[in-house]
């Protein structure tokens, strides 16, 4: 056996040996180093008959390349040893509960008011919003609300001193809106109004979306088109509407509508063609434009989608209905 | 208004079918809120049809039938009754149909013939005591329909909910237009002409209007020799079913014409009144009147009195006087029919908080040529039902009439244009005819003469509805509007409210909405100093509650008390908030309150140190987060935001020493703070709490931070950390300046990691430790360049701190 190959024999036993990166780095270097027995044996060329020369040297080079792949080998084969090592050792109990941030809730009326602008957004309706204490003019004069008239019973006012008043509706944004305007123009506008009012389905407080347009073709027909285009946005794309002749003294024809609800009818809302003396209030003429209006409630809405059973619990702030919906 | 089918059937026939009506009249606009069945159960009793009727094999006296109640094959039944004939519609009661008499039918063998059920009798139904043969039922009604539809008009009374418009619709005559309009039929007014004998009327009353504004028309009645008794039961029945009290024969008299024909009457016993004389004028200042109900009512000029030569005998309209009431002692009576003035009995009405059966029906204006009718109906009831004798003629006066308008035209044109319909002026003229308006043509429009009880009509829109109400809503075409495509503004008050929903939402807040309203001592409870603006609070005229009777100027009191209410609830670590407007008096246009619109969050201390996550093991002072939630909130809308303690006096429902003013550009625009221990207690809290306030609407004109792309420099980036002992009371946010001030330009980031006291630091002493960040863009920077930095830094912190590095 030459030199060389005792050589090659016995880097391959250390190698085998090396049972660690550490130690394969080490036994490496005892044979590839600078100072390693093959480059030993390649400073001794020089000392070695002519004819020795060439061969010695091709085969330590050949022994120095075969050394190389057999560390490069037990390294990979050492480090999938260590990295399954690791893996067995990082053990968490996965079962443990996540920690995620504390749940924040948007309040059910503001997901439903969103549903809403949103839908009327893609109609190409504007929004628009107005105060919450009104004038009497803008929430009741404007609209065609006689004094003393019992239709101002309907709406249980809250009276500001000073002679304004709780908004009963948003309406009056319909009147801040038109006035100064001129037609074709359509908007929304979503908004909290007021009645002296107090039970498991009235609350003071509640939340009205209004909307309108002015133009001077638009019908009821087009009215009851984009009332149901709504309504099956809402509550399903099998919704049925219906329409009952109503009285409100700011649209004529009036109505009230109802959507398909269980079997039976849940009442939904007022609409109508615009008064035409609410137009005039507004500066608009009727004899050139026309256009309707509809409002209704939201608070029902966002209870009946998320099974609230009594309207008081939406405003009383409590997590433990908030953070369940 | 209620209304028994019965009755209103005897004024004009009815569809069939209730659900119809119901459904027709719904539909018009006379909104049906209940449907009461008032008769027996008659469940399982349906609409037979005697198909055959012959003799019973074995009895003379027993008839055997075929009955078709819609089965597959006719039903044998036996019948004993003499007036079953073939060919009728009967109530047919098949086996197993339990009876209102508790019975349950079975299968009978009757003389050795089987039968299958059984043909009723009124009286086997409940209905009354007849039970000399069976009963047949009128019409036609549907074979297999339950029976109580085919009786309807007997037993269903209606719940209408009346619209403020139709006052004309409170009467029986009302609502049988109303069927008319929509089913036809003619209308049967029962007879009103009284028998009339004696002395004249005018011998005994005369009648003066002394306010004609008030009082359009008055008609009286004498009727002579009452008996006044209870009624007959009939009359008592209707009354109950409408919801009216009986009384007695006379007043329930007056009661049942109002019903009838919507005239609301007074009955005076004659006997009790002064001069022979009626006056209908103004009440005097510091007049009373002791009212029916007995309560003695102080009157005021605008009130309209009907006195006699002495003194106010009622308030008209609203309510009779308790001296010239109706007794037993009554012989003669005195029945008055008038029309009021509607704003005028309106305001008596809504001042003393009497509304009645009268009052609704005279605010809504009652029909001018329906008064004297009325008189005539009651005084002849009253002779046939209290035996008295009708005093010959009325005695009338007329005060102003009031406005009505004769003819309104219509443009048919305007109808089609207005509902999208396709009707041609024949089909409107028919729906106005059928709405009870006469309807001509005058070179192409229509002129609608409005009926005398139609003042609610005044104008073209009022016929169009007509017309929309009678050819039906359900008949309109849906279409969808053709308009131009505008782009779609959103303000920016509810832009900004979504955005901050989102910011709070995002940090795990949850939303909640409250009401508005607050006690007039809040400001007191929150400590607000005497010229605190937000002491300009709104104040409501007519709250619910006292406690309600203010709109805030300010969100945080109803967190507060949701907090409280949470809490109170086992509620742990609260994360709420809310955005809305508060109310700052007269601060709007127009007189109107300004309303800017703000958001407000509270954080709660957790019971738990590790606020209920496993894993962490210290608490961050609460008002660290809550400065955290407010400061990323406004980061979050486009805002850098300060905090500065020296900015302005701290709220004074914070704690001074755990508070401080929240600022965008030069602007104070809310405030964060932990709660005051105090305000705390006045709250009912108990757990520590913090809060934050901002007003959204001064972040309008507030300089938004940049936000844009600024490059990624592709050099290495340098970090150091820095621990440095300083004060304990030096403020870390003046060295976090002090250090971005001198570390140069090439300072990327900087951040304090750590904050520490303790074992290692000296009494009084705190640890700070902060990361430098150094980069440039166009090389690395040397690590002597980045070690001159450091260095000044370290230098600037000795010289200006005290500042020592820790090892």
């Amino acid at each position: 056996m030459s030199q060389v190959e005792r050589l090659e024999a016995e880097a391959r036993e250390a190698i085998d040996n090396a049972g660690t990166r550490e130690e394969l780095v080490q036994v490496r270097a005892r044979f590839l180093g600078r100072k390693g027995s093959v480059a030993a044996i390649l400073r001794g060329i020089g000392e070695l008959p002519a004819a020795e020369r060439g061969p010695v040297g091709a085969a330590a080079n050949e022994a120095k390349q075969k050394i190389e792949s057999w560390v490069a080998e037990r390294r990979a084969a050492l480090e999938a040893s260590g990295r399954a090592a690791d893996l067995a050792e990082h053990r968490l109990d996965v079962t443990l509960p996540g920690a995620a941030p504390p749940p924040g809730r948007l309040h059910p009326v503001t997901r439903v008011f969103r549903d809403v602008i949103a839908f009327f957004a893609s109609m190409g309706f504007a929004v628009q919003d107005g105060p919450e204490v009104e004038t009497d003019w803008n929430n009741f004069g404007a609209l065609n609300f006689p004094d003393d008239h019992p239709a101002r019973d309907i709406q249980d006012t809250f009276f500001v001193e000073g002679g304004t008043v709780l908004r009963t509706h948003t309406s009056p944004v319909q009147i801040r809106t038109m006035t100064g305007r001129t037609p074709p123009f359509r908007f929304i506008a979503p908004g909290r109004v007021y009645r002296h009012d107090s039970d498991a389905t009235h609350t003071p407080m509640f939340h009205q979306i209004e909307g309108f347009m002015v133009d001077d073709r638009t019908t009821l027909g087009d009215l009851k088109g984009i009332l149901h285009a709504f309504a099956r946005h809402m509550f399903g794309p099998d919704t049925e509407l219906r329409f009952r002749g109503h009285y409100f003294p700011f649209t004529e024809p009036s109505a009230e509508m109802d959507f398909s609800y269980r079997g039976g009818w849940m009442e939904w809302g007022g609409c109508g063609m615009i008064h035409p003396e609410v137009l005039r209030n507004c500066g608009i003429d009727p004899e050139r434009h026309q256009g309707w209006a509809f409002g209704m409630g939201i608070d029902r809405t966002a209870m009946d989608r998320f099974g609230v059973p009594d309207l008081r619990l939406m405003f009383e702030g409590d997590v433990r209905l908030l953070e369940q919906i | 208004m209620k209304v028994a089918l019965g009755w209103l059937s005897e004024w004009i026939p009815l569809p069939d079918s209730t659900d119809a009506l119901v459904e027709r009249l719904t539909l018009g606009g006379l909104e049906v809120e209940e449907r009461i069945e008032t008769g027996p159960d008659l469940e399982g009793i349906v609409v037979g049809h005697v198909v055959e009727c012959g003799p019973h094999p074995n009895a003379d006296r027993l008839s055997l039938c075929r009955v078709d109640a819609g089965g597959e094959e006719p039903a044998q039944v036996v019948c004993g009754a003499p007036n079953v004939a073939q060919g009728q519609k009967i109530a047919y009661a098949p086996v197993g149909t339990r009876l209102p008499d508790g019975k349950k039918l079975k299968k009978a063998k009757i003389r050795d013939v089987v039968s299958f059920g059984m043909i009723c009798s009124e009286r086997e139904l409940g209905l009354s005591e007849e039970h000399e043969g069976i009963l047949v039922l009128e019409g036609d009604p549907p074979v297999g329909a339950p029976v109580s539809e085919a009786l309807a008009g007997a037993d269903t009374v209606l719940d209408f909910e009346l619209t403020p418009n139709r006052g004309d619709w409170a009467s029986m005559l009302g609502m049988a237009r109303e069927v008319r309009s929509h089913f036809g039929g003619e209308i049967r007014v029962p007879p009103t002409a009284p028998p009339e004998e004696g002395e004249p009327a005018s011998a005994a009353i005369a009648v003066d209007i002394d306010d004609p504004e008030g009082c359009p028309a008055y008609v009286a009645r004498v009727v002579r020799g009452v008996q006044v008794g209870p009624s007959p039961d009939w009359l008592q029945a209707r009354l109950e079913a409408a919801g009216v009290r009986p009384i007695n024969n006379v007043v329930d008299v007056t009661n049942l014409v109002m019903l009838e024909f919507g005239q609301p009457l007074h009955g005076f016993d004659l006997g009790t009144l002064r001069g022979a004389r009626i006056r209908v004028r103004r009440a005097a200042s510091g007049e009373k009147l002791v009212t029916l109900d007995g309560q003695s009512r102080a009157l005021e000029p605008d009130d309209l009195v009907i006195a006699d030569a002495e003194r106010g005998i009622a308030l008209a309209g609203v309510m009779g006087g308790a001296e010239t009431e109706v007794s037993d002692a009554t012989r003669d009576v005195l029945i008055e029919a008038a029309e009021f003035h509607p704003t005028r009995v309106r305001r008596t009405a809504r001042r003393l908080g009497l509304h009645s059966e009268s009052s609704y029906r005279f605010e809504r204006g009652v029909d001018p040529e329906g008064v004297a009718r009325a008189a005539d109906r009651a005084a002849r009831l009253m002779a046939e039902l209290a035996g008295g004798r009708v005093a010959p003629g009325r005695v009338e006066a007329r005060g102003e009439p009031l406005p009505h308008t004769a003819e309104v035209r219509l443009d048919p044109v305007r109808v089609d244009r207005l509902l999208g319909t396709d009707l041609d002026a024949m089909a409107v003229r028919e729906l106005l005819h059928r709405a009870d308006f006469t309807v001509h043509e005058e070179g192409g429009v229509l002129v609608a003469g409005v009926p005398s009880w139609r003042r609610d009509v005044t104008q073209e829109a009022d016929l169009i509805e007509e017309v929309a109400r009678i050819y039906g809503f359900d008949r309109i075409p849906e279409t969808l509007p053709v308009a131009p495509v505008a782009p779609v503004e959103i303000p920016w008050r509810l832009t900004v409210a979504e955005a901050a929903r989102d910011a709070l939402v995002a940090q795990g807040l949850v939303e909640c909405f409250t009401f508005p309203f607050a006690p007039p001592d809040d400001a007191d409870r929150l400590g607000l100093t005497a010229g605190d603006p937000r002491r300009g609070t709104v104040r409501l005229q007519n709250p619910i509650v006292e406690e309600h009777s203010e709109l805030r100027s300010t969100l945080v009191p109803s967190l507060l008390r949701t907090a409280a209410h949470n809490l109170a609830r086992q509620a742990d670590a609260l994360r709420l908030f809310e955005v809305g407007p508060v109310f700052l008096a007269g601060g709007g246009e127009a007189g109107l309150p300004a309303e800017p619109l703000h958001v407000a969050g509270i954080l709660t201390q957790g019971d738990r140190e590790s606020g209920g996550l496993w894993a962490a093991h210290e608490r961050i002072p609460l008002f660290f987060l809550v400065k955290g939630v407010a400061q990323r909130a406004l980061f979050d809308l486009g805002y850098a935001s300060w905090c500065r303690p020296e900015e302005g006096d701290p709220e004074p429902y914070q704690h001074p020493g755990a508070s401080c003013r929240l600022g965008v550009g030069e602007r104070v625009i809310g405030s964060v703070g932990e709660l005051h221990p105090e305000t705390a207690a006045r709250f009912g809290l108990e757990a520590p709490c913090a809060v934050f306030e901002i007003d959204l609407s001064a972040l309008q004109d507030a300089p938004r931070r940049e936000i844009g792309f600024a490059g990624i420099s592709r050099q290495p980036m340098a970090r150091r950390d820095l621990a440095v002992v300083v004060d304990a009371s030096c403020p870390a946010g003046e060295i976090l300046e002090a250090i971005r001030g001198s570390a140069g330009s090439e300072l990327v980031g900087l951040e304090l990691f750590d904050r520490y006291e303790g074992k290692g630091v000296p009494e009084g002493k705190v640890s700070l430790a902060f990361r430098l960040a150094f980069q440039r863009e166009d090389r690395a920077l040397k690590e002597g360049e980045i070690a001159k930095r450091v260095d000044r830094v370290v230098k600037m912190l000795a010289h200006r701190f005290g500042g020592q590095l820790r090892n």
